[in-house]
Parts: C-alpha cells; sequence; structure tokens
C-alpha cells in the first residue's frame, strides 16, 4: 500500500499508445513528453489505450493533482500556470514567439488532423487509437472520429479539395518561416529549448514516423532538410536517451524551469466547474426536498391503502387456484 | 342400451349456456355430455306420471349420486383429442404444445379435471389471451371410455397494450419505475415485442426493446431477446457516468434455472473531471461478454412479510467468452440465503440472512490488474434486506454506496477556501469481496388499524464488510483484516407494505463504522421491491 502511496506521488504523465519507434505516438501527447523531457524533471508514463475519444487525454498527475489536456488550453500551459515546470518565462513576452507558437498551433496541428484522419488511408489512425479496443467497438469509433475531424475542419462533400489545399498550402508556408527562422541553430530562441520548440518537435517527429510514405505533409516536411535534421538531432538527446524516473534532476542555473513540487503551486482563482451555493441556499433547496418527499410518500401511501381493501377478495380467488405448475 | 357404470362420464344436469367468466374455478360445472340419447334410454321406462317437483327431487338426488360417486370412485377415462377453436392467428402448435403433456398423463375423471384447470392457467400465462374456455366434451361412440377436450379461445382484440408499473428484468440490475408498450403475438407464436422506458434508483435510465418467445418450433423453452440503452450516472458517488449499449439472449429460464448471455459495449466517462486515481485508470471503453446463470429457489411464505421458509439464489457471470481476446475478462459470484422463523405470536417472525459475492479477473496477469469497476461491490443501505434477493448489496443504516474502500478525488486548489463543500470529496470504488448478514424480528403491532393495513414493526441488525482484493491486494489480506473491516448497524422501525413496493421509516445506529463511510445514525427511509 505505501508503495503504491509513492508510486502515485510521483509524476506520471497518461499518454496514449507507444508506436512507430516512438514514446507515444498521439499528436496531442507527444509534445507534451518532450516538453517534460526538456524540463528534466523525472516522470513515469503510463498509457490509455481504451479511451481514443476522450478530450481529457494526455493528462499529467501527482499525487491528488490533476492537469487535463482540455482545461486552460491543454496540458502545458496548465503546467506553466500551476508552477511545476514553465520553462517559456523569457520569451512568452517576445511577440514573434507568441506568433510562430500560435501558427504551429493552428496551422500546423490542422493539418496533422487532416493528414491522420481523412488524407492518408488511416492505417496510422487505427494502429494508434484502435488496435487495443475490440474490433466492433474500435471501427465504430473510428467512423465517428473521422466525421468529427471533418466538421472540426469545414470540411464537406461540396468544398473537400478546397479545404485540402489550403490546409496543405498553409503547411507549406508554415515550413517554410519555420526552416528559415532555424536556419542552423538547436532551438529556435535563446538556444535554449521553450514549448514551441516541445511542439514542434512533437510534429515533426509525428510526421516522419508516424504518417505513411505516400503522405503529401510528409513529403512537403521532407523538403526542408534543415528541419529533418533539428528534429533528428533532438530525438537522440531527449528521445530515445533512457528515461530513468529514479534520475535527480540537474540543476540548471540558466534554465528557469522551477522544480517547485505540486505540494507548492501558487494557488490562482479557477473557475469551479460546479455552481457555489450559499449555505441558506443549500439549507433551503434540502428542506424543500425533504417537504416534497414527504407528501409524495404519503400520496402513495393512501393511494394503495385505499386501493388495497377493494382488491383483497380478488387476490384471494386469485391464490385459491392459483397452483405452481412449473 | 345400458351403458357400463364405470366408463364414460355420465351425468344429465342442466347444460350452462352462457362461457364462463372464471373458467377455472367453475370446471366442475362446466361438463357437458351429449350422451342424452343413452340416458334417455335408460330412463325410458320411468313412469311419466311424476309430478314435476319429485322430478326435480329426483333429478338432484341423482346428480348428487353422481358427484359422490365422481369424487369418491375411481372414473377411468383418456382423452381421445383436443380440438382448438377461435384461433385466427396464434398457431395450433403453441396451444398444442402447452397442454398435451398434461392431458396425455391424465387417465381418470378428476385427474382430467384437475388437468384442465392447470391447461386454462398455463394458457393464460401465455398472457395473449383475453379468455379461455375448455369444455370436457364426449369421445365418439365407438371409443367408449375416451373424451374430447375442447379448448376455445378468444384472441385479445388490440395487440397493443401499454403498462406502467415497477418491475425489474433479469438483465438490470436493479429495480425500476418502468413505462412500455406491448405488442401481443404478431407472429402468432405467442410472441411478445415490448419497447420501453425506464427509470430507476441509482440515476439510471434505460430505454430498451424486447422480445419473449415462449416456444419456437423445436425448442421448448422460452426465448428472450433484449436490446437496451442503459445510462447511469454515478457522479456523486464515484465521479463516473456508465453508458450501455447490450444486447441480451435469455437462453434457458425454467423453473429455478435461468441462463443469459449479454453482449454490450459499455463507456464509462467522467464529464466532471473530478475523478480520484482508480477511476481515471477505468475511464474508456469496454466490450462486456459474459455468460450468467442464476439458480433460485424462494420456498417463504411471502416476498413481502417472510414469516416462515427458506430462500436460496446463486448467480454466477463469467466474462470474456467473445472470440475476441480483448474483451473483459472476470469472474463474479453472489449468493444469498434467508431464512425465516415464525415465533407464533402477534404474527411475528425471525428472518436471518446472509449475502456474499466476489469479484475477479482471469486471463493473463490477471493477480495484478484491477477488477472492472462498473462489476465491483458497492454496498449501501437503500433497500431492506429481508425482501430483496439481489447479492450483498445493502447495509442498513448507510447511504447509497456510503461503505466500503474510498479514493480521494482531484485536487483542486481555490481562491475561494471552502471547507464545507457539498460532497465529500471521495469517491467509492468498491471492493472485490463483499459479505452482509442481518437479523430481523418482526412483529405486528397492537394497533388494529396497523394489522388490517399490513403495517408491522422490526427491530433489526445488520453488518457488511467490502474489500479488496485486486492488484496484489490479496497478498496483504489476512484474516484478522477480514474481521476488522466489518461495519455494523442496528435499529428498528415500522414497515408500510404497499402495493408497488415496501416502505420503511427506521431509525438506525451505527454501531461501527470505518473512515470516509458514510453513516448516520437517525431517522432514514427505506424502499424495496421483492425480486
Amino acid at each position: 500500500m505505501e508503495d503504491g502511496r509513492a508510486e502515485r506521488e510521483r509524476l506520471t504523465l497518461v499518454a496514449r499508445k507507444p508506436c512507430f519507434g516512438l514514446p507515444t505516438a498521439c499528436p496531442k501527447s507527444l509534445p507534451v513528453y518532450i516538453y517534460l523531457r526538456f524540463s528534466k524533471i523525472p516522470f513515469s508514463l503510463e498509457f490509455n489505450l481504451i479511451h481514443p475519444d476522450s478530450d481529457q487525454l494526455p493528462f499529467v498527475e501527482s499525487g491528488d493533482y490533476v492537469a487535463y489536456n482540455n482545461e486552460k488550453g491543454g496540458v502545458i500551459p496548465n503546467l506553466k500556470e500551476d508552477g511545476i515546470v514553465d520553462l517559456d518565462t523569457e520569451v512568452s513576452g517576445v511577440p514573434e514567439w507568441v506568433s510562430i507558437k500560435a501558427m504551429v498551433d493552428s496551422w500546423l496541428a490542422d493539418a496533422v488532423m487532416y493528414e491522420l484522419w481523412v488524407g492518408c488511408d488511416g492505417k496510422s489512425a487505427q494502429k494508434i487509437y484502435y488496435s487495443d479496443l475490440p474490433w466492433p467497438i474500435g471501427k465504430l469509433l473510428y467512423f465517428k472520429q473521422v466525421l468529427v475531424v471533418k466538421q472540426l475542419l469545414g470540411i464537406t462533400s461540396d468544398n473537400a479539395e478546397r479545404r485540402e489545399e489550403e490546409i496543405y498550402s498553409r503547411a507549406a508556408l508554415a515550413y517554410g518561416a519555420l526552416s528559415s527562422r532555424l536556419g542552423e541553430q538547436s532551438f529556435f530562441f535563446d538556444n535554449r529549448p521553450t514549448s514551441l520548440d516541445a511542439a514542434f518537435l512533437g510534429h515533426v517527429l509525428f510526421v516522419l514516423h508516424a504518417l505513411p510514405e505516400t503522405s503529401v505533409l510528409r513529403s512537403k516536411l521532407l523538403s526542408h532538410s534543415n528541419l529533418v535534421s533539428y528534429a533528428e538531432n533532438l530525438k537522440v538527446e531527449y528521445v530515445d536517451a533512457n528515461l530513468s524516473s529514479s534520475s535527480v534532476p540537474q540543476s540548471d542555473p540558466s534554465s528557469s524551469a522551477s522544480k517547485r513540487g505540486p505540494s507548492h503551486w501558487s494557488s490562482k482563482p479557477r473557475s469551479k466547474a460546479k455552481r457555489e451555493k450559499t449555505e441558506e441556499e443549500k439549507k433551503f433547496r434540502r428542506r424543500a426536498k425533504y417537504f416534497l418527499t414527504t407528501q409524495l410518500v404519503a400520496v402513495l401511501i393512501f393511494l394503495s391503502l385505499l386501493g388495497g381493501s377493494t382488491d383483497t377478495e380478488v387476490e384471494l380467488g386469485d391464490d385459491d387456484d392459483g397452483l405452481n405448475y412449473d | 342400451m345400458a351403458a357400463p357404470p364405470d366408463s364414460g362420464p355420465q351425468s344429465k344436469e342442466p347444460e350452462s349456456p352462457n362461457p364462463d367468466p372464471e373458467p377455472y374455478e367453475e370446471i366442475e360445472e362446466d361438463e357437458e355430455n351429449e350422451e342424452d340419447e343413452d340416458f334417455e334410454h335408460e330412463e325410458g321406462e320411468e313412469p311419466k306420471t311424476m309430478t314435476p317437483e319429485a322430478r326435480i327431487r329426483k333429478d338432484r338426488a341423482n346428480m348428487e349420486a353422481l358427484f359422490k360417486r365422481l369424487s369418491t370412485e375411481r372414473v377411468p377415462v383418456r382423452v381421445h383429442d383436443v380440438i382448438i377453436k377461435g384461433n385466427t392467428k396464434t398457431k395450433d402448435s403453441l396451444i398444442e404444445s402447452k397442454v398435451e403433456a398434461v392431458f396425455r398423463d391424465a387417465t381418470s375423471f378428476q385427474q382430467l379435471l384437475r388437468a384442465a384447470s392447470v391447461a386454462n392457467t398455463r394458457l393464460q400465462e401465455l398472457d395473449i389471451f383475453d379468455s379461455v374456455n375448455i369444455t370436457l366434451d364426449a369421445g365418439p361412440p365407438e371409443l367408449p371410455g375416451t373424451a374430447n377436450i375442447v379448448i376455445e379461445v378468444t384472441e385479445a382484440k388490440n395487440p397493443l397494450t401499454g403498462d406502467f408499473g415497477i418491475y425489474s428484468k433479469p438483465e438490470a440490475r436493479s429495480w425500476s419505475l418502468e413505462g412500455s408498450l406491448k405488442l401481443k403475438n404478431l407472429f402468432g407464436h405467442g410472441d411478445l415485442w415490448d419497447g420501453s422506458v425506464a427509470y430507476g434508483w441509482g440515476q439510471t435510465s434505460e430505454v430498451s426493446t424486447g422480445v419473449s418467445i415462449p416456444r419456437f418450433k423445436g425448442i421448448s423453452t422460452p426465448l428472450s431477446a433484449r436490446i437496451s440503452l442503459l445510462s447511469q450516472d454515478w457522479l456523486k458517488f464515484s465521479s463516473y457516468k456508465e453508458q450501455a449499449l447490450g444486447l441480451s439472449l435469455g437462453l434457458l429460464s425454467t423453473g429455478n434455472h435461468d441462463l443469459s448471455y449479454n453482449l454490450s459495449w459499455r463507456t464509462l466517462t467522467d464529464p466532471s473531471q473530478m475523478s480520484s486515481h482508480t477511476v481515471r485508470r477505468q475511464l474508456g471503453h469496454s466490450l462486456v461478454s459474459a455468460l450468467k446463470y442464476g439458480f433460485k429457489i424462494d420456498r417463504r411464505d411471502s416476498p413481502m412479510r417472510p414469516t416462515r421458509g427458506y430462500a436460496f439464489v446463486s448467480t454466477t457471470q463469467i466474462g470474456g467468452l467473445f472470440p475476441d481476446l480483448r474483451s473483459l475478462r472476470f469472474i463474479r459470484q453472489e449468493l444469498d440465503l434467508r431464512y425465516a422463523i415464525p415465533l407464533g405470536f402477534y404474527r411475528a417472525a425471525l428472518n436471518f440472512g446472509i449475502s456474499g459475492g466476489v469479484v475477479f479477473p482471469w486471463g493473463n496477469g490477471a493477480l495484478s490488474a484491477p477488477s472492472y469497476l462498473p462489476e465491483r461491490f458497492f454496498m449501501g443501505g437503500n433497500s431492506s434486506p429481508v425482501c430483496s434477493l439481489r447479492g450483498p448489496t445493502s447495509v442498513l443504516g448507510f447511504k447509497a454506496r456510503g461503505l466500503g474502500p474510498a479514493e480521494p478525488r482531484r485536487l483542486v486548489r481555490d481562491n475561494s477556501n471552502d471547507g464545507s463543500s457539498s460532497d465529500s470529496g471521495i469517491d467509492h470504488i468498491g471492493g472485490d469481496l463483499a459479505v452482509t448478514a442481518f437479523a430481523d424480528l418482526s412483529f405486528d403491532l397492537p394497533l388494529r388499524v396497523f394489522r388490517d393495513a399490513g403495517i408491522h414493526g422490526h427491530i433489526f441488525a445488520c453488518t457488511g464488510s467490502l474489500n479488496k482484493l485486486t492488484e496484489n491486494a490479496y497478498k496483504g489480506f489476512s484474516l484478522q483484516k477480514f474481521r476488522d473491516s466489518f461495519r455494523s448497524s442496528a435499529g428498528f422501525g415500522v414497515i408500510i407494505p404497499t402495493k408497488l413496493f415496501r416502505m420503511e421509516v427506521n431509525y438506525c445506529y451505527i454501531l461501527k463504522q470505518q473512515e470516509h463511510d458514510q453513516g448516520k445514525t437517525g431517522v432514514q427511509f427505506s424502499f424495496s421491491s421483492p425480486l
């Protein structure tokens, strides 16, 4: 029991299935994994294989603290706000950084979503999301997800070709801009990893390894060799290196990553999911509930006692001849 | 010609021209014998100078003598033919299959009457006829000692009926308030189609449609199939919501045995995003393919207020039988034993009961795998253990799902530090090994008005224990720990039985509870419906 509790206190990332040589093959989970590797905080990796249509995945948990993907813009903004790990303290005010990050999070994310579910034949998506679910469930959920993606991207049968062209051209623009911004550096800004690097690296690794060779997006990416080598180098250094969960976090004075544990997160106002009720209102509602229940019960008793007296004769008659013939 | 006195049901009695509304009550008066020519022949020598009063007296004496003979002597007779009239849609084979067995075995007149009564009840049970009349007729004159059975049925004029009430289906886990539409006998095989909407305790809502066929071609046991969409909301207790789309097939349902197969796609979600660690790990989709076998004996005199007899129920469920190896694999076993001893005064009775259940996964790595969350055992005090036979689920005095292993929910730091939030901040995650036991003394109340209404009082004591065995927890499990895990409560109350359910108003005192249990000492209501 004690071991279990200690295990639960450790930072854990719950992501989707690993395949194609990647620690996790989901395009949303991979950036979070890379971000945590950048921060050099020890964490353990677990997988959820049965909930492909959940937008709560990936999530990071430690004891009773959980940072879900569908709150506050994602897991990484959550971790930053709660003070677990923040790699962007020095760049978050730079307009260029913000706009490049926005481009990666919108154009490139859309392109990956399109390519994974609509553009290619769907084999990659099946393998990542549905290979551990029983066949009928997997098939139905896959078709449902394809419809959802088409709705999200605004694709109908009329504008399918137009939208595809638009999505690919935007992706190509983005690759060009990023390629020229990166040049021969190791990171995009200040020679240190930020969440922009995590997001883009996740994207590139996914496109290179998980998408099939016939993918249009993949071929567009391959035309920028500096992006490819950027990704391969970082993969060797951060992703493929052994993930030892018991390693001591290396103190890096130049990095602004705060290594405070989750027990010291700064309390910031957070909107509660349930409405707040004042004490008086609660008491009033409870009393009203008791009152209504007692009324209903009294009516039911009255009805049954009243109805019971007229039905006794018939019941007796049935009992006489109600022989059990089974 | 003098008919041999021992053969044939001979009687001269007034024919009853109007069809009987309650045929099985008046079956003795329903015999018609058309062997008048023989009888008249015999009576032909009688002097015609008898006064009407004397004739009536003589007839009456004859009738009484005949009945005396019929009830005391053994009058051998066998059934020659079964004639079915009145069925336009219903297949003859269905009616014949229901009645031929009883009539074939009847060899004497008394047995024939009894068989007719049985057959009438069976046909009424099909629930597709408005009325059933069974008439005993004389057999063909060349075969003495035979009788013909004439079955006249009136099929239900309106095949569509609506229903509203409190029911329990074998596939459901608890009882519910249900409204249903039934379509009877669509294809003539006695098939019953129904569509229903049900709302039950445990925030359950279900939409389902099903069909039940009492006999289909060669298969003599009733078959039933049901497709249902079920939604259960456990957010308040365990932070998850369950949706299930299922198909269940009733394969065998005879007397004490019940075998059914259930295939369902279950989804657990957490829209509140507040669930605890265990629940978070179980959210997602699963396919449950399980075979369920139930064995039930209930020899108590009344399910609502048992005063004598015993009952035993065993339910076994084996999951993971679908060809697809990724369906959920588990074994679940429940046992119930009830015993009632009458005490003789004030209609008092002592009721004892013990229920137990265990669930665990099987297959590779089963020892360290967790059990499936909705299949675990949860205990609470909503219903009385005396009349419900649904496994180890109730310990009076505790709230629904208020007993057993619990885990803290997700911690959300807030600006307003409210210590008094409406929910307790813990999830009840159920257990793998459950045991409950109770002792209950029920007695009539001294006032006559209560006695007539069936209202009675009771004193009870109950205890329950819920433990986790999976995920290697069985290694640290010892007898001492098991003994320590028992919670108990005692109390007294008044039971008000109504037509639909049994309501109790109890004062419960919690004798022993553990941290995180939600037992409350005080006055509580509980509702139960006997299954």
